[in-house]
């Protein structure tokens, strides 16, 4: 715990290395925020072209019609809309939320929470924001090219992602892009859990850390561990485009001997399941703490809670194979996966009695962070229950890749993680910029995501149902789905307004930074660590290593004299 | 935009409903999506009495005073340890053991042609196509007497229909929405399918892996005869094939050996 390596580094004095090269984990978290936000832009544009085509096939885009698509009279011509898919899942993915929940939160409140001055290794932390930035920009190369983009979808598979069905560079560039992003992650991943495990406060066990640090070192563990599984996978990938190597090629095309293209799926899954875990830990982590901070009372359960996370993550290794039920693997398989698979609703039901046992009996303070962290219980509610569905083999015969299964993953990964993102964003941005943000505009914009987020993806699980499949450029070429194009136009009415109202976001963050109310250094009143320092904090964060007494969730003990409802983390116990 | 006149008395909900079953064993899938939608839906309706209930009772407003617990209490472990389990026992387990089932007594009980009757179907996909081939009056696939459509299949109600499937290219999907199923058709390798048909009629076959530019366009037609029209059809088909079928047309011979 005490003892690691933690002086305190000098002050940066030039402009480049406090904003640019910097060795600050503070300064690198809001670089990955910058990075973050601006691929969900990104990204967020792509969802919107793609809704667009699939609820009025045929109409040109109104305003970016015009600009991007003029050869076609404004309308997304079909091989873009591939590209459109691709690079909106690839984005989102691994350039939004990745950089958001992990590079942003992770570096922001690891050392901050648990007590220490900096990461355990800064200049690695440099690194991996400039590795993330350069894999960042060959993607966006990458959409400059001839023959576009990959078009391949975000999973990649082959043949289609080899010379057979992408000859464009496209693909080249995403799997370099890929590779870049997999060692960024690995060294922020190798970062945290060392930080996490070297750098604790004196006094601070595992169990005395906020979740949110349970959820991030989770996380950084299973990155540590399947990102390198994916480098390796596109690494052949690009031996197979590039080299003439035939690992995943099989077929007429496959004609100097014959590799298997479902090795890659494989590949990809073991790492691809964890991935989802990568990316919902830090929410439900961050989750589980602002529950409790904003009902005034201590997390319920809140070892269990870790401990259920933790078998989340050991689970999440042994279910990939229920991606790959229509490939037919050998049925011994199928069952073990499928069974498998059955077993995460365990610790998932777990969570859901914690975090309503959290809210039961508390009082309740519904700020905008608070909102939020309901608005993630309310959608993972249904982001996880419709994985059942799923993970039955016999109803996934029926149910893969069709929209159903886009309605649930956006349950899951896009609509918790982006609401517990906000969450933190609205919680964490008064310690990390020193301003509060405005929390009439923070109130809509909660509104104005949660009731047309639900129109979308509750509408996907519909469509699909309704057996529109995946991935097709005009659905109501069949004629059995064109009963469908309302459902689809409400979806797309729907994400055009949930788009309209992240411009509240945008111009709160923006307008806050400059003139929010000057936030004091605990604002929410809660005990963490973080809190008992200025806002935003010195460059060293403490100026003592604090010494750790209690746990992160002391909140509502009756028998508290000092005229506070908490107590920091720093401070004796007092008994109940 | 000629679609936006509505027909009001359908709701969304009767939209949303999967296209006709016209397969023996497709209530089986229906069935179970039916029972495990119930109890997510009861489940779910658990935790927003939870969510919206607490919210509302235990606002600030309404209760000053917090209950301070960390719920570690055995009888605050014990309604956790009974939630966890409950699910567990009620949702997964059983829907897991009614998918097993399922599938060792339906969809994996390959029909065997030495037994009985069995329409042996070989497909084959490429960007972006279908092709069907029927082994014709010998019985062997890859030969010239092979009735060989594309985009076209026909079968008949009444028989159970096994179909060995490959990829010329890229990884496609056979997806037939109204007999419930899907099978990837991977390049190298082999896959099976089997299903039976009841209602005669004409439906979509879909391809619902991603497969490039056009994937939206790899469509065919299925076509459901009955056991007589579908004679009459096989017969017809099979004197035109012997008539018209070009041995040096590379486009025929891609049938292979049929193998159990």
């Amino acid at each position: 715990m005490s003892g690691g390596y933690n002086e305190i580094h000098p002050e940066p004095t030039t402009f480049w290395s406090t904003y640019i090269i910097s060795f600050d984990h503070k300064v690198i978290a809001k670089q990955f925020l910058w990075y973050g936000i601006f691929f969900l832009g990104l990204g967020g544009i792509m969802a919107l072209l793609i809704r667009w085509t699939l609820a009025y096939p045929g109409v040109p885009v109104p305003v970016l019609g015009s600009l991007l698509f003029s050869d076609s009279g404004g309308v997304v011509p079909p091989d873009t809309y591939s590209m459109l898919f691709t690079m909106h899942g690839t984005i989102m993915i691994f350039y939004a939320i990745t950089p958001i929940l992990i590079g942003a939160f992770g570096n922001y409140c690891i050392p901050l929470q648990i007590g220490a001055r900096d990461m355990a290794f800064p200049m690695l932390n440099m690194l991996s924001f400039w590795f993330a930035f350069l894999s960042g920009l060959v993607l966006i190369i990458s959409l400059c090219l001839p023959l576009g983009a990959a078009a391949g979808g975000w999973t990649s598979y082959p043949t289609l992602s080899t010379l057979i069905g992408s000859p464009g560079a496209g693909q080249t560039l995403w799997c370099v892009a890929i590779f870049l992003f997999g060692v960024s992650s690995t060294m922020g991943a190798v970062n945290y859990v060392t930080t996490v495990i070297t750098l604790r406060a004196p006094g601070m066990g595992y169990f005395d850390m906020p979740l949110t640090i349970w959820g991030l070192w989770l996380t950084a563990i299973l990155n540590a561990i399947f990102v390198p599984v994916l480098g390796a996978g596109v690494l052949l990938l690009i031996l197979d485009r590039v080299m003439g190597t035939t690992f995943f090629l099989a077929g007429a095309s496959a004609t100097s001997g014959s590799g298997d293209p479902v090795l890659f799926q494989h590949v990809f899954w073991i790492f691809g399941h964890p991935e989802v875990y990568i990316l919902i830990l830090p929410a439900w982590g961050i989750v589980s703490d602002l529950l409790s901070f904003f009902s005034r009372k201590p997390a319920f359960g809140a070892k269990a809670t870790a401990l259920a996370m933790t078998s989340v993550s050991i689970l999440s290794t042994l279910v990939y194979g229920h991606h790959m039920f229509t490939t037919q693997m050998s049925p011994l398989l199928t069952q073990s996966f499928m069974t498998l698979t059955m077993t995460i609703s365990i610790p998932s039901a777990i969570f859901f009695a914690n975090w309503l046992g959290t809210i039961w009996k508390g009082s309740i303070r519904f700020d905008s962070p608070m909102l939020f962290s309901l608005g993630v219980v309310f959608v993972f509610g249904l982001g996880g229950l419709t994985g059942l569905h799923l993970g039955t083999v016999t109803t996934d015969l029926y149910l893969h890749d069709t929209y159903f299964v886009v309605g649930h993953f956006h349950y899951t990964m896009a609509a918790s993680v982006l609401l517990g993102g906000f969450a933190g964003i609205y919680f964490w941005f008064p310690k990390m910029f020193g301003k509060m943000m405005n929390e009439t505009m923070a109130k809509i914009h909660f509104w104005g995501t949660m009731i047309p987020l639900n129109g979308i993806f509750f509408g996907m699980l519909m469509v699909g149902y309704g057996g529109m499949h995946r991935r097709i450029y005009n659905p109501f070429v069949y004629e059995s789905l064109q009963r469908l194009i309302p459902i689809n136009s409400m979806i797309t009415t729907s994400a055009i307004l949930m788009g309209a109202f992240q411009i509240v976001f945008v111009i709160n963050f923006l307008w806050s930074l400059k003139n929010g109310a000057k936030a004091v250094s605990n604002p929410w009143n809660v005990g963490t660590l973080e809190w008992t320092i200025p806002s935003p904090p010195v460059h060293h964060n403490y100026d003592e290593i604090p010494v750790v007494k209690c746990g992160p969730h002391e909140l509502g003990n009756p028998n508290l004299k000092n005229g506070r409802d908490f107590q920091y983390q720093t401070e004796e116990l007092v008994e109940a | 935009m000629g679609f936006l006149n509505l027909n009001a008395s359908v709701s969304w909900w009767d939209l949303a409903k999967p296209p006709l079953d016209i397969s023996t064993n497709g209530h089986l899938i229906d069935g179970l999506w039916n029972y495990t939608t119930m109890l997510c839906i009861f489940y779910f309706i658990l935790v927003c009495i939870g969510l919206f209930g607490f919210a509302f009772f235990y606002s600030q407003k309404r209760n000053k005073t917090p209950y301070y617990t960390y719920g570690n209490k055995k009888k605050h472990l014990l309604v956790t340890a009974v939630i966890g389990a409950a699910v567990f026992l009620s949702i997964d387990l059983n829907i897991a053991r009614i998918a097993n089932n399922d599938l060792l007594n339906q969809f994996w009980k390959w029909p065997d042609p030495k037994t009985e009757k069995v329409l042996r179907v070989e497909v084959m996909a490429q960007q972006w196509l279908w092709s069907f081939r029927y082994a014709g009056p010998d019985d062997q696939f890859g030969t010239a007497d092979d009735v060989v459509t594309n985009n076209d299949l026909r079968v008949p109600t009444g028989t159970k229909i096994l179909f060995h499937l490959t990829s010329k290219d890229v990884i496609h999907s056979f997806f037939v929405p109204n007999v419930r199923l899907k099978v990837d058709t991977i390049p190298g390798r082999i896959t099976r399918v089997w299903w039976e048909v009841t209602t005669p009629g004409v439906y979509d076959i879909a391809c619902a892996e991603m497969c490039g530019t056009h994937h939206y366009l790899m469509k065919a037609k299925l076509t459901v005869y009955s056991e007589e029209d579908f004679k009459r059809w096989v017969a017809t088909s099979e004197k035109i094939a012997l008539n018209t079928n070009d041995p040096s047309d590379a486009n025929l011979a891609w049938g292979w050996k049929w193998e159990k």
